[in-house]
């Protein structure tokens, strides 16, 4: 039996651990309950991190930051601000100081974004109470999320999630359906993607050999000690990232999700 | 390429609830949060030549706040005192439930941790930056980032058990 470190749980809690340890550890977690509960006590600080600073992102923007951003008028090509920006005492001085040494932007090697996804008003609505990939835990003790199994090494869909990613349009989720599916897309590897949410989890499924194979999972918590809840409807931003990741061109119109169904989504 | 694509401005607008969480995850204080905001912007917008389209512009953002953060120790040095004082005041009879009792803690908790730590406890644990990107963003090797972040993980968990063992 394989001694499970706190750093393999933490990179497990962070999404971070690779794909064969986490089936390990996914597979350990069924019957260990000590290793739950350590997993369980990494998972709810992180929880608890977010939930600390998630309400800011429902504070009002202030006025001298929103200020910055408003387009100069009549013109689409102005290379510095032109709004005068309002007085901050200390900022001044520093900033003319430190002007000569701004960061050269790092060459990062992730997907490309998109200006204004479509999405992203989804990122700011999520309270975002997320836990990671947190697999193992929520598959055992919640019965209603049964719709979910491990096969071949794999976790894949099955039952009303199977169901529901395979006939439902976006525009048809959220009447009484219980899993909501939000987003359609084909990643880079040529295969559609999409995203869904029951009321205890949030998920990212890819088309592999003919299944819904989950590549990302999100527990929504409902955390007694914090009294966070989350919308049915929005996606933690983790899994949002993860759609940002793997989107290849944007994501599908309802004409292009009827299509991709019709076709069995195989491409 | 120097000139402002209409959409930066969009996008980086699109980014300030977020930039903004992660500045209080840096500065604590609310009016510091935004400050670094708007040098981040300010600078964004200025130097938008730079900025290359086909990389996250989150990350990017972080990074300009990230190294305007530690430009502004030195400002930063001289407010520090006050910051518990202000905070204490500018929630009384705000925090009315456990929830609101519980983030104040932990935003203090994080506060106490040091420069480095807040950085990747923002990063990761509060923006849900993949470590990679994270260590990019500090521009540190991504062992060092893991045992930071280890680091800043146990920090916590000593400052939030704290107060409550010595009730107990």
């Amino acid at each position: 039996m394989t001694t499970w470190t706190d750093s393999s749980l933490i990179a497990f809690v962070d999404g971070e651990l690779g794909s064969d340890q986490s089936t390990q550890l996914q597979a350990a977690l069924m019957t260990d309950n000590a290793l739950q509960q350590r997993l369980a006590a990494i998972t709810q600080q992180r929880a608890r991190v977010a939930a600390a600073f998630a309400p800011v992102l429902d504070e009002p923007i202030p006025d001298r930051l929103s200020q910055l951003l408003r387009a100069p008028a009549g013109t689409a090509t102005v290379p510095t601000v032109t709004i005068p920006t309002p007085t901050v005492i200390d900022l001044d001085a520093a900033r003319a100081k430190k002007e000569q040494h701004v960061a050269e932007p790092a060459v990062f090697t992730v997907a490309p974004r998109r200006a204004v996804p479509t999405w992203a008003q989804w990122g700011g609505m999520a309270a975002s109470v997320v836990l990671g990939v947190l697999i193992g835990i929520q598959l055992k003790l919640s019965t209603d999320d049964a719709d979910l199994g491990l096969q071949g090494g794999r976790l894949v869909a099955s039952g009303i999630i199977e169901k529901s990613l395979t006939t439902q349009l976006a525009s048809e989720s959220g009447r009484g359906t219980p899993v909501t599916v939000q987003l359609s897309f084909v990643d880079k590897r040529g295969q559609y993607c999409r995203t869904f949410s029951t009321a205890q989890m949030a998920g990212l499924a890819c088309q592999e050999q003919g299944q819904w194979a989950v590549q990302h999972l999100a527990v929504i918590d409902a955390t007694p000690n914090t009294g966070m809840r989350q919308a049915n409807s929005a996606l933690p931003r983790t899994l949002l990232d993860a759609v940002d990741q793997r989107i290849a061109g944007d994501a599908l119109d309802a004409d292009g999700e009827r299509t991709a169904r019709a076709k069995g989504w195989r491409r | 390429m120097a000139e402002l694509s209409p959409n930066l401005r969009d996008d980086i607008a699109a980014l300030l609830p977020r930039l903004r969480r992660f500045g209080r995850t840096l500065a604590h204080d609310r009016e510091d949060a935004d400050d670094l905001v708007q040098i981040a912007v300010e600078r964004a917008l200025t130097h938008s030549h730079q900025w290359q389209p086909d990389t996250r512009l989150d990350s990017w953002m972080f990074r300009i706040m990230q190294n305007a953060w530690i430009d502004e120790s030195r400002v930063r040095a001289r407010h520090q005192q006050t910051f518990f004082e202000e905070e204490a005041g500018e929630h009384v009879g705000e925090t009315t439930n456990d929830a609101q009792m519980d983030a104040l803690a932990v935003r203090k908790a994080v506060s106490q941790l040091n420069d480095e730590q807040r950085a990747v406890v923002g990063l990761v644990l509060v923006e849900g930056l993949p470590y990679k990107e994270a260590a990019d963003v500090l521009g540190i090797p991504i062992g060092t980032l893991t045992s930071r972040l280890a680091r800043a993980r146990d920090a916590l968990q000593v400052i939030l058990a704290g107060p409550t063992r010595a009730r107990l």
